[in-house]
């Protein structure tokens, strides 16, 4: 499957899957003015890709600034996607990264994190 | 490829719906499990409409905020603009909100700038408005910076005049106030020679001169004028008087009352002038002309001075060669000789014999 690269812009987040890697990552804030329109195609692409895998190593990194109530149901699909990958015995770690002063994203992190019961859920704060 | 967010739980519903109506699910469970799924059908529905809604919610948070940042910046820009038509210190205590914008004043002892051009309208006489206006702006310019790198409160500009004080919003102290006055003034005259100069090269044949005169005293500082329209200012006769001591003032010179000099006379030389008297003060005033500044440690070392009443001693120790210091000793010796006979005749002691005193 190609990899998909978008860049981040003021309302979207970038957006980088390597399905070569099993690398993914997301980026920046999210508030698109249809998010369905935005996340629909990587979204759907990841589904199909991560369905598709029986082992390996799958990593998704969360590096959130900001996003919106419709953006964060598409992180929660993400975060059911990746366990139940994970669920199927694919080793899938989760990196939620958020600046060290950011409490909203660290509060957002746990809480996520919670349900997380087989993939491996890692808080990452930063400094930048 | 369609991208449903709500994907699974719109299919939990379809395929229950779909039991329901089948007969897979025994009499005695189809009313409890209608009522379980309609209350799922409503939950999810609640969930859509909750996100629609926090969505704008946060859209329209985002727009007032975007909208607060310009307000912002539009107050900040205009704000910057009216700074300039305050003093600094002023300006950070009016919007730190330390200050309150009532008319309002206190008593404070204040060292108080008062400086002028010499016979400005007959040195401006011949001129072009631009050319005045071009001159009095360079020179009040050159002045203002020095004020403030000197940390004065600039009153107000009255034509060619300049009224500035020492001690509010804030101060360091009277003593310090009034030497970091005396210093300004003087930072200020050596930069009316560079100033001149460049006049000069310039073309005006007449260039300024500035006199200042410098007065410590109490005043009242605060807003003054009405609800409507207020300038923070000084009023007071201490005010008037460092006005009459710039009168009173050299071209080019710098005029001191006896109660800046006091403050400051361990750091300066200055000559004594005659008295003067000025309306709305009972006391006769002293005016004090400056004649120098003592820079740093070792220059106050060179210097020998003390003064009291009826006593002035001044020693400047690097212009006394071998011969002007034995002349120095030997008088300052029948100085002490004369004092010490005097003490002896006020407590009724006998004179030495053969005494002798010069």
């Amino acid at each position: 499957m190609e990899n998909i690269r978008i860049e981040r812009t003021d309302r979207t987040p970038e957006v980088n899957f390597d399905f070569t890697d099993n690398r993914f990552a997301l980026r920046g804030e999210s508030y698109p003015e249809d998010v369905p329109a935005f996340f629909g195609p990587p979204f759907s692409a990841l589904e199909h890709h991560l369905k598709g895998l029986q082992t390996g190593q799958v990593t998704f990194s969360f590096e959130m600034i900001y996003f919106n109530s419709t953006s964060a149901k598409v992180v929660m699909k993400l975060l059911g996607l990746l366990e139940e990958t994970a669920g199927r015995g694919v080793a899938v770690t989760v990196n939620w990264c958020f600046k060290a002063d950011d409490d909203n994203m660290r509060e957002l992190g746990e809480e996520f994190g919670e349900d997380m019961e087989t993939a491996t859920f890692h808080m990452c704060p930063t400094d930048k | 490829m369609s991208f449903e967010l709500f994907e699974e739980e719109t299919r939990i519903i379809e395929e229950n719906r779909g039991l329901l109506q089948s007969d897979m699910l025994p009499e005695s469970a189809i009313v409890p499990f209608a009522a379980l799924l309609g209350h799922y059908e409503r939950l999810l529905k609640d969930a859509k409409r909750l996100m629609r809604v926090s969505d704008r919610n946060e859209q329209t948070l985002q727009k007032t905020t975007q909208s607060l940042d310009e307000k912002n910046s539009t107050l900040e820009r205009l704000s910057q603009q009216l700074s300039k038509y305050l003093s600094p210190q002023v300006y950070a205590s009016i919007f730190s909100g330390k200050r309150a914008m009532t008319l309002t004043t206190e008593r404070k002892k204040l060292t108080v700038f008062f400086s002028d051009i010499k016979d400005f309208t007959a040195t401006t006489d011949d001129l072009e408005p631009e050319d005045i206006t071009f001159l009095i702006n360079d020179y009040l310019t050159h002045m203002s910076r020095i004020a403030l790198e000197y940390g004065a409160t600039i009153d107000k500009y009255i034509g060619d005049a300049m009224l500035i004080f020492f001690g509010d919003p804030e101060t360091r102290g009277v003593r310090e106030d009034a030497l970091a006055c005396v210093r300004m003034a003087i930072a200020m005259q050596r930069q009316m020679m560079n100033l001149r100069a460049k006049w000069t090269e310039m073309g005006y044949a007449r260039p300024f001169q500035m006199r200042v005169g410098i007065n410590t005293g109490f005043c009242n500082v605060g807003n003054f004028g009405s609800e409507e329209r207020m300038d923070y200012t000084i009023i007071g006769g201490e005010v008037n008087l460092a006005a009459r001591l710039e009168g009173v003032a050299d071209p080019d010179g710098i005029t001191l009352s006896h109660e800046t000099y006091a403050l400051v006379k361990e750091h300066i030389d200055a000559q004594q002038g005659d008295s003067i008297t000025v309306k709305g003060i009972h006391r006769k005033i002293t005016p004090y002309k400056l004649t120098g500044i003592y820079k740093d440690a070792d220059e106050k070392n060179r210097f020998l001075r003390a003064e009291s009443e009826g006593m002035r001693l001044f020693l400047d120790l690097d212009k006394l060669d071998e011969g002007s210091r034995a002349l120095a000793i030997r008088e300052m010796e029948a100085a002490l000789a004369r004092l010490r006979h005097e003490s002896r005749i006020q407590d009724g002691e006998p004179l030495p014999v053969g005494g002798h005193v010069s």
